[in-house]
């Protein structure tokens, strides 16, 4: 198992890092309401900063999501984890691993950050009880070693929230 | 017959029947992608450029452009070939699924470099999901006005409707105590929009009527403008847009207002919202009409035709083996889209290539125009927001 840190995955494609530049460009134009893009240096690792919706839940909480991109990006899924604190939700474990198939099983290359933000900022004003998954405590012991989320077989049962 | 040529064998270079080395191909069996790519049943592996110079499409995979692109045939979305021979997972047993829909046995076809008219549907779509865009921010706005609304001391609704002033709520009074101040007694005059359920659009907008009519005599006096020009209606019309943009909002701003009007926390987002719907009307219904409320968003009125063309189908699964080609001759003049149930989508059916720059039609030409305004306007209000120097504002 190699470990998820940015430092010891391998460089972006050349067409990963022409895709992500475009992103980010389209982003600017353009961000997801609710989202802000902290600026820094490196393209492989995005942190956003996520804004619960207002009415929601989460209304005036903010929270911040790390985005990694693998060298294949987009034909591999990006890593999308939210740094603790994570939001109290029943698909977010306390370790910030999301439980959402479009980050595993139903990705497509077809999907942009932007595309993926929606879809969790969705999954957060769905919610209707702020708590944790109830297998949290076992599942964040199994990730001590900072295992990537994208190594978890996810069962994605429940398409309510 | 436009692009006809070379149908049966496309005349391609031949360092372009092969991989440009976009990404690091496995088990591509090249002698069969030349062959396929000369046969006209892929697109040719041009190098994808990174600007749009002049007539390209985008592959939605790599962000790169190119002269033509294969079309999926359960949802049409284009897709580079270098792109699509990546779609396939090797080792998996599972049958492809359509990167866009998800439709299983994902397949592509190659019709050539886009008609006039699919360019034309596209941007429809195009503009549509701006105009949704437009509408969800209005919605967003709207929501918070009424958290403020709601916020503010009872009998402040009597003032408020009968105000002939712009009501202006700072969005800083926000931030202060959202969680408990939000269960007070509601006012009164925040029933008039129940923040849900709002499918009709006209409940959107907080004009009153005659800012509408100003709006709606701006626009059709710019469509009038346009028509004189129609040769080229290209981006260049940019910086007029933004003029018309902000002429509309600055007529609205003066006019008197009614109510609270959603140009309180942003000074544009009902306008936009206004004129979005005004061109959404200008190409459903071929010309404006004033009533307001006729509005039902019968887009679809486009013919329907249940035949769609069988152009060489090229299916991932058994691994670039093509489907027969037995209506060749049709297939480049023939165009449809499988009968999808999507809403959203609508039903488009095919467009005799005759039919074009004939008059009656004028959905593909004004839609730039169309576009661009709509684009103005949201810039205008990006601007807006990004001078506003209240950091609540920022997000909205």
């Amino acid at each position: 198992m190699t470990s998820p840190s940015a430092s010891s995955r391998k460089a972006l494609s050349k067409i990963a890092t022409n895709r992500l530049q475009k992103e980010l460009m389209e982003w600017q134009v353009n961000p997801p309401a609710g989202f802000k893009h902290k600026v820094t240096d490196n393209l492989q690792r995005w942190i956003i900063e996520v804004n619960g919706a207002p009415g929601t839940l989460y209304a005036n909480e903010v929270f911040q999501l790390q985005v990694d991109f693998p060298e294949h990006y987009p034909m591999e899924a990006p890593q999308v984890v939210f740094i603790p604190p994570a939001p109290l939700h029943p698909h977010i474990y306390s370790n910030g691993h999301i439980c959402l198939d479009i980050l595993y099983d139903s990705w497509s290359p077809a999907m942009t950050v932007s595309s993926v933000c929606i879809s969790i900022v969705s999954m957060l004003s769905s919610s209707t009880s702020k708590q944790r998954p109830a297998d949290d405590e076992r599942y964040v012991k199994n990730c001590r070693n900072g295992r990537s989320p994208k190594e978890t077989r996810w069962w994605f049962h429940d398409d309510k929230v | 017959m436009g692009n006809k040529l070379g149908r049966r064998r496309q005349l391609v270079d031949e360092k372009y029947t092969r991989p440009q080395g976009l990404y690091q191909h496995k088990d591509v069996d090249h002698k069969k992608l030349r062959k396929l790519i000369l046969d006209s049943k892929l697109a040719p592996c041009y190098p994808g450029d990174d600007d749009c110079t002049c007539d390209l499409e985008e592959c939605p995979i790599c962000f790169l452009y190119y002269p033509s692109l294969n079309r999926s045939r359960c949802c049409t979305k284009g897709i580079c070939t270098e792109c699509f021979l990546q779609m396939k997972t090797p080792n998996s047993t599972r049958p492809t699924q359509c990167p866009f829909c998800k439709t299983l046995n994902y397949a592509v076809e190659y019709r050539g470099v886009k008609t006039k008219e699919e360019k034309g549907q596209e941007q429809i779509e195009e503009q549509r999901v701006i105009e949704a865009k437009i509408r969800m921010r209005q919605q967003e706005i709207q929501d918070e006005e009424e958290r403020m609304l709601k916020r503010q001391e009872t009998g402040f609704s009597n003032r408020l409707l009968e105000s002939s002033e712009a009501e202006y709520f700072s969005p800083a009074a926000t931030s202060s105590s959202e969680g408990e101040e939000i269960v007070s007694v509601p006012n009164p005059a925040t029933f008039r929009h129940p923040p849900r359920n709002r499918e009709i659009r006209d409940d959107e907008f907080d004009l009153d009527p005659e800012n509408i009519m100003l709006m709606e005599a701006i626009w059709l006096s710019y469509q009038e403008d346009n028509k004189h020009k129609h040769v080229n209606p290209n981006y260049g019309d940019a910086t007029q847009l933004a003029k018309y943009a902000t002429e509309v909002r600055l007529l609205a701003s003066m006019a008197p207002q009614a109510g609270y009007s959603p140009s309180s926390s942003s000074p544009s987002g009902g306008l936009a919202c206004a004129i979005a719907s005004l061109a959404e009307r200008q190409q459903a219904g071929g010309e404006s009409s004033t009533n307001y409320n006729t509005y039902g968003g019968n887009l679809s009125t486009y013919n329907v035709h249940p035949n769609h063309s069988q152009t060489g189908l090229l299916s991932l699964d058994s691994h670039l083996q093509i489907n027969d080609d037995n209506s060749e001759e049709i297939g480049g003049t023939r165009y449809g889209y499988d009968g999808n149930n999507d809403v959203s989508r609508g039903q488009y059916g095919e467009f005799d290539e005759a039919e074009d720059s004939g008059g009656g039609n004028i959905v593909p030409e004004s839609f730039e125009e169309q576009m661009m305004l709509a684009m103005a306007v949201s810039l205008a209000e990006a601007r807006a927001r990004t001078s506003s120097s209240t950091p609540e504002a920022a997000w909205i």
